[in-house]
């Protein structure tokens, strides 16, 4: 969008515009920006550039950013499907637990500790339940969906606008999805469900390596668990998709199951939560692989 | 037109020469990474991401051409690094020469550190112009003679011969560093000297090369709880003891080496307390300082971190004393430039040989020069275009908003695949030395 002197388009303008609203002018810009930089971040951890290290210092930067959003909407209070906004104080004002004293080298939180790891994970799965329904619910003066991950996320949503939440997470971390949607605890984590990404592009790593590595500093501490258990169900008892996908190879079958489960997992906490465990039949299940593989281009930023 | 910077007020900047290919197609093995002039300004290094490294010799002056200083040209080349694999990661690592310090001239040859990743190597880069003829067992081809055949003895008599630059390896100084190393730094005592990386900071002994101190290291045991890493370090030009380094939360640590032997402690901190105002969520990032740079006299030290130099007075630990904006108007741009990963780019800067004036690099191969006495600013630009012999420089403007002059340009015109990283400003003279991608830029001061 920036780039070789080219002249700009007309929606680059608008998104010029809505990355450079200042941040005390509408917090719909706020919460604009605060997404697509989230969606940005959580791309950007995922990538791998190359076959060299892609650098410490870079991943530590983007982790730090993705935690300042994480903590700003735990800050924020509640979860989901809050009217926006309707948070007390504006948006554009920083928490002042937030301002780092001028006299600490190392930030820290409000309780003077780095913020642990198991709160770290809650939260970052928080963030990918909030993205879907936030989206669906339109911030009132923006009509259109700017962010590409967020749109996305919609069409998805669109398409898929009855599957309920997949059962792949229950039981093994001791967690099962019930249907509050306010509840953080009932929901898993986005580091299973990375590990779960992992553990199967160590299967198939040709078709999965966009997928890359979930980076050293996020935990997948339910990887040994999700290797034994979720596999199989991942591999084996999921059909959602089946009558779609069966023609497709092996490889591209596990990609698609993989993307499913995704797509599934995302349009379940969108829709709070409100169907029931099982399945659907896969007559409603419309996705078809076109869509799939514009999602997972979207997903890997490629 | 402005005065000039960087020298009282009848100083411009010329163009002097320009080295590299011209196509447009650059080969990414010759895009420059690092600059720098070695003690007296004599010799000018550059390295490249294929390994290389260029050194660059000025010409004697010669009294028939009174209109220019002398003239940089090529005095050695050789290939200073290999790209290696990291078996065990399953990681190449790459050959970039991410940094070249000079040792201090002790003799006929001249040495200096080069460094990638992982490795960093001692080079002796000597002369040679003599050649010894008329050996007693060797042909003047090289091959043996019959020793039954030689009846007299003579002795070598050293003959000129066409002057051949040789750069050997002296000392290869490797696994040391798991990370990246972003830093060298030869130390006052010319004979030890620091390599940084992410998470450490190594002291060296020049002449041993199969160990070395860890000085600094700020691994945390769990590195799920790593929020800050090392970005740049260096030894104080006077005082061999101390040393700083610079983090990507916007810190500097002076640490004493004689305060005990990790200097994980640090004798002084160096940080700006935030504007609560100017926050956004790429507040660190833009925060996470690029270099540090001690002033040759040893009182202060610069700071480069996206947006900003700061000049530090090294007594005052609570803030900076000067803070130049380098592209201010990029602030409000700094989510797309966290799209396209730009405002990731590391940006060195310079002080001139008198600590007065300050230098450093922008987009659009704009690079930007700070009066430290008048307060003066002035952006100028490196292209093909303005490379006229001596010809002047001219001042360049970025327009942030509203009608956009003439000659000016505007925010979103802006190259930003050309960034100018690098420069390095001779240590006596006004002599400056520009990368721009793969091609080294030389400007000076118009000689009156």
């Amino acid at each position: 969008m920036l780039g070789k002197g080219l002249k700009r388009k007309l929606e680059q303008e608008e998104e010029n515009d809505v990355m450079s609203c200042p941040q005390d002018a509408s917090p719909t810009c706020y919460w604009l920006q605060r997404q697509t930089v989230l969606n940005l971040s959580l791309l950007k951890l995922h990538s791998r550039p190359g076959h060299s290290d892609p650098g410490l210092a870079r991943r530590v930067l983007i982790t730090n950013t993705l935690r300042h959003i994480q903590d700003e909407l735990r800050g924020e209070g509640g979860p989901i499907p809050q009217p926006f906004p309707s948070t007390g104080a504006p948006l554009g004002v920083v928490d002042g637990c937030r301002e780092r004293p001028a006299d600490c080298g190392v930030e820290v939180q409000s309780e003077g500790s780095l913020t642990p790891v198991s709160r770290l994970e809650e939260d970052r799965h928080l963030l990918l339940c909030l993205s879907p329904s936030i989206s669906r619910q339109q911030p009132p003066s923006s009509s259109v969906i700017k962010d590409s991950f967020t749109s996305a996320l919609a069409e998805i949503e669109d398409l898929c606008p009855t599957v309920g939440i997949t059962t792949l997470f229950t039981t093994e971390m001791g967690r099962s999805l019930t249907s509050d949607p306010n509840s953080r605890q009932t929901h898993p984590d986005l580091s299973e469900m990375n590990s779960g990404l992992d553990s199967v592009s160590s299967l198939s790593d040709s078709a999965l390596s966009v997928f890359g590595h979930t980076p050293s500093l996020l935990t997948d501490f339910s990887l040994d668990d999700f290797l034994f258990t979720e596999i199989d169900s991942l591999l084996f008892d999921n059909v959602p998709c089946g009558s779609s996908l069966s023609a497709s190879s092996g490889a591209s079958k596990v990609v698609s199951m993989v993307t499913d489960d995704l797509v599934k997992t995302l349009t379940g906490y969108g829709n709070g939560g409100t169907s029931q465990s099982a399945l659907p039949s896969n007559q409603t299940f419309k996705l078809d692989l076109n869509e799939l593989d514009h999602i997972m281009e979207v997903l890997v930023g490629s | 037109m402005m005065a000039g910077v960087g020298g009282g007020n009848d100083f411009q900047w010329c163009f002097s020469q320009v080295k590299g290919a011209i196509d447009e197609d650059v080969a990414e093995a010759d895009i420059i990474s690092t600059v720098e002039f070695n003690y007296s300004g004599e010799l000018l290094a550059t390295g490249d991401k294929g390994g290389r490294v260029v050194i660059f010799q000025r010409e004697q002056e010669s009294k028939n051409r009174l209109l220019s200083r002398g003239e940089y040209n090529v005095y050695s080349t050789f290939q200073s690094h290999e790209p290696e694999f990291d078996y065990l990661k399953s990681l190449e690592i790459e050959e970039k020469i991410n940094k070249i310090r000079w040792l201090p001239q002790q003799n006929a040859a001249h040495f200096l550190l080069s460094a990638n990743d992982k490795t960093i190597k001692l080079w002796k880069i000597s002369e040679r112009d003599k050649r010894a003829e008329g050996y007693n067992l060797k042909d003047e081809d090289g091959r043996l003679r019959d020793p039954f055949r030689i009846t007299t003895l003579r002795v070598p008599v050293l003959m000129p011969m066409d002057l051949m630059v040789e750069a050997s390896p002296r000392r290869i100084f490797a696994n040391a560093h798991t990370y990246h190393i972003n830093s060298i730094s030869v130390n006052s005592d010319y004979e030890t000297y620091l390599s940084a990386d992410d998470l450490r900071i190594n002291l060296w002994h020049l002449e041993i090369t199969d160990r070395s101190f860890n000085i600094v290291d700020i691994k945390p045991a769990n590195m799920e709880e790593l929020t800050e890493v090392i970005t740049a370090a260096e030894c104080h030009p006077h005082q061999c003891n101390v040393f700083v380094y610079s983090s990507s939360k916007g810190t500097i640590r002076l640490c004493d080496m004689r305060a005990a032997a990790l200097c994980d402690r640090h004798s002084k901190f160096f940080e700006e307390p935030e504007d609560p105002s100017s926050r956004s969520f790429f507040s660190e990032i833009i925060s996470s300082i690029s270099d540090v740079k001690f002033s040759h006299s040893g009182r202060y030290m610069m700071t480069r971190d996206y947006l900003s130099v700061k000049v530090w007075d090294l007594n005052m630990e609570n803030r900076p004393v000067e803070t130049y904006q380098v592209h201010e108007y990029l602030r409000s741009k700094l989510c797309s430039l966290y799209e396209n990963d730009c405002i990731f780019d590391k940006f060195e800067c310079c002080w001139n040989g008198s600590d007065s004036a300050i230098m450093t690099g922008s987009y659009n191969n704009f690079f930007r020069m700070f009066d430290r006495n008048t307060r003066r600013d002035i952006t100028l630009e490196a292209s093909r275009e303005n490379s006229k012999p001596r010809a002047m420089l001219k001042p360049r403007k970025v327009c942030t908003g509203g009608k956009r002059k003439k000659d000016e340009i505007s925010v979103d015109s802006l190259d930003f695949n050309k960034k100018i990283l690098h420069t390095a400003w001779h240590p006596k003279e006004n002599v400056i030395a520009v990368a721009a991608t793969n091609n080294l830029y030389i400007f000076q001061d118009k000689v009156n």
